[in-house]
């Protein structure tokens, strides 16, 4: 019978597996064994076995390490920023006002508009000529002159991450929205009677009631943030002077533009291995809380 | 305190008009830009309202003609919609039957479901490479039903994750009395959880539409012609070139957006509970 109910199991579980080994599992596999080879894009000559020279190679290449920042720095910036304001946004509409339902409809526009589309929209509002940022600006009198936001080292990658927080903070404060319309209204209203005041309420009622769905909205968010590869690829293609070149944007550089496939391969390695100590960290703290 | 409440609104009310003005300026523009004529749009200073309504930008992406603009966006859109369908598809159909065993035996294989959750972490990067050369020395690039396995990667571990906590929200008891009617397996999938199950299997699958329709990075590598070519390539190369036809650009955005939008605004609900549900719990 046990014999029987495991074979159920394997067949009903055999096609996701199936797929997750195809595309997943055995990729991940190759991605390895490319690393530790010097294979080109187009196979010339047989590639050979280099061993790690590649991995000792990459971690003394200044260009990744500073893309390794530009990834770190951008996804601290974007993350808190977007936590920040979803937070605050989703308390504001919870206040009850005249017209709240469509504002709270409105908060899934930035959300639902694809990537790209964002990426190039953002791209016409900053052109240095005709965009809109400029001459909204200079007619107001902040600016004397256009800026070239997408074309200047200290600017690029900043006005990247504005466009950024402004399609994904709607996703933090839709979860915190929702996470908040499930606090009942009887704990504040005894909390106002014991006498505390709104800073009270929100610290010891509210915010810990949302802590549980902001660490979801968190994590979605800073796996999203430290991969990112579309929004900046279409808005600037890493430059200007590659000061906004990203780790996943470096090593689909190396493999596919310098045609260096086993070398981009070390890099994704090495990158997948950053990623997944951050994660180790991510379980250590939750399993650490249940205690 | 009448006054401490009067400013409260003042404030309050200010607070709302900003951010209606920062959540659809951006995108209100865009829409503006798509209507312009095109040289509306290369003045200095710009001219916010248009002096007439163009659709011209629209026609030259909607239209169909021999290697012409249109040709390329429309069958741009056309594979978008096929490739994101097939991902989907594909998806549900292998993560329902294995959800259902990782919800109702959660004890066995359950590293199958621990597997999934870690892959969705992973950059794309870390499968790329090989699976470009996969698909060149099989002769599949460019062609819609081997991106849309290829999007499996993103799809199926999300869909694998929010159907199980649905299911496990599904009562037991329900499959124990069909078990007593003398109920297999595939009954109780079919017959019992299927139908509880479809509302939330409608939003998962939706999620992983918007999902599939947004994707880049991939789409990029693997398609470079019409056959199996996705909107967010030509979108985003319309963008790249150094022509001035800003109108044209907007209009390919506003197109590229209407699907998602639509959705979202027609079942805002289900989608954040749907995606709220994925975690909370845990």
């Amino acid at each position: 019978m046990a014999s029987r109910g495991t074979r159920w199991y394997t067949l009903l579980l055999a096609p996701m597996i199936l797929v997750m080994g195809a595309v997943i599992g055995w990729p991940l596999i190759q991605t390895f064994v490319l690393s530790l080879t010097d294979t080109q894009l187009m196979d010339v000559s047989a590639p050979s076995f280099v061993g790690f020279e590649n991995f000792i190679k990459g971690l003394g290449n200044q260009g990744f390490l500073d893309a390794l920042k530009v990834s770190g720095l951008f996804a601290l910036v974007v993350v808190s920023s977007e936590m920040i304001l979803g937070t605050g946004v989703a308390l504001l509409l919870n206040e009850p006002f005249r017209g709240r339902n469509l504002v709270r409809a409105l908060l899934i526009l930035p959300w639902a508009v694809p990537t790209t589309v964002n990426a190039i929209m953002w791209r016409l509002i900053y052109n240095p000529e005709y965009g809109a940022l400029n001459s909204l600006l200079f007619q107001l009198g902040f600016l004397d002159s256009y800026i070239s936001w997408l074309g200047s080292a200290d600017k690029a990658l900043w006005s990247v991450m504005f466009a950024d927080v402004w399609k994904n903070f709607s996703l933090v404060a839709m979860i915190a929205l929702a996470s908040l319309q499930t606090l009942p209204d009887s704990q504040i209203e005894a909390a106002k009677i014991d006498g505390a005041g709104a800073w009270q309420r929100f610290r010891y009622i509210t915010l810990p009631h949302l802590i549980p769905s902001l660490q979801v909205a968190l994590v979605l968010r800073i796996i999203e943030a430290v991969k990112v590869f579309d929004i900046i690829y279409v808005m600037t293609k890493g430059g200007p002077a590659n000061k906004t070149r990203s780790a996943s944007i470096f090593v689909y550089q190396e493999a596919f533009t310098n045609s260096r496939m086993g070398s981009g391969a070390a890099y994704a390695i090495i990158m997948v291995s950053l990623i997944m100590i951050l994660i180790a960290f991510y379980i250590r703290g939750l399993s650490r809380k249940e205690k | 305190m009448i006054r401490r409440k009067s400013i409260y609104s003042v404030l309050l009310y200010a607070a709302v008009i900003c951010l209606v003005i920062y959540l659809i300026a951006p995108f209100l523009w865009l829409i503006i830009m798509s209507f312009s004529a095109a040289n509306d749009l290369t003045q200095k200073p710009l001219r916010w309202i248009p002096s007439s309504i163009d659709i011209s930008s629209y026609k030259d992406l909607l239209t169909m003609g021999i290697n012409s603009r249109g040709e390329l966006f429309v069958n741009a859109l056309r594979n978008s919609l096929t490739t994101a369908f097939t991902a989907v598809l594909i998806s549900l159909f292998a993560t329902v039957p294995a959800a259902w065993v990782l919800s109702r035996y959660p004890g066995k294989k359950s590293w199958v479901l621990t597997v999934a959750i870690f892959t969705f972490m992973l950059p794309p990067v870390a499968y790329a490479l090989p699976l470009y050369r996969m698909l060149t020395r099989l002769g599949w690039l460019n062609n819609s039903l081997s991106l849309a396995l290829v999007y499996c990667t993103i799809v199926l571990p999300f869909c694998v994750w929010l159907i199980k906590e649905n299911i496990d929200s599904i009562p037991y008891e329900l499959e124990e009395s069909a078990i007593l009617d003398g109920a297999g397996v595939a009954r109780r999938i079919l017959l019992v959880v299927m139908p509880l199950l479809l509302p939330a299997l409608g939003t998962v699958a939706l999620l992983a539409m918007i999902m599939a329709w947004d994707e880049y990075f991939y789409a990029l590598l693997f398609t470079s012609s019409k056959e199996a070519i996705t909107l967010p390539v030509v979108i985003a190369n319309l963008a790249s070139g150094r022509q001035s036809n800003y109108n044209l650009i907007a209009a390919g955005g506003v197109i590229a957006s209407t699907p998602p939008v639509l959705i979202g605004i027609l079942f805002q609900r289900a989608l954040i509970r749907g995606l709220v549900q994925g975690g909370v719990k845990e």
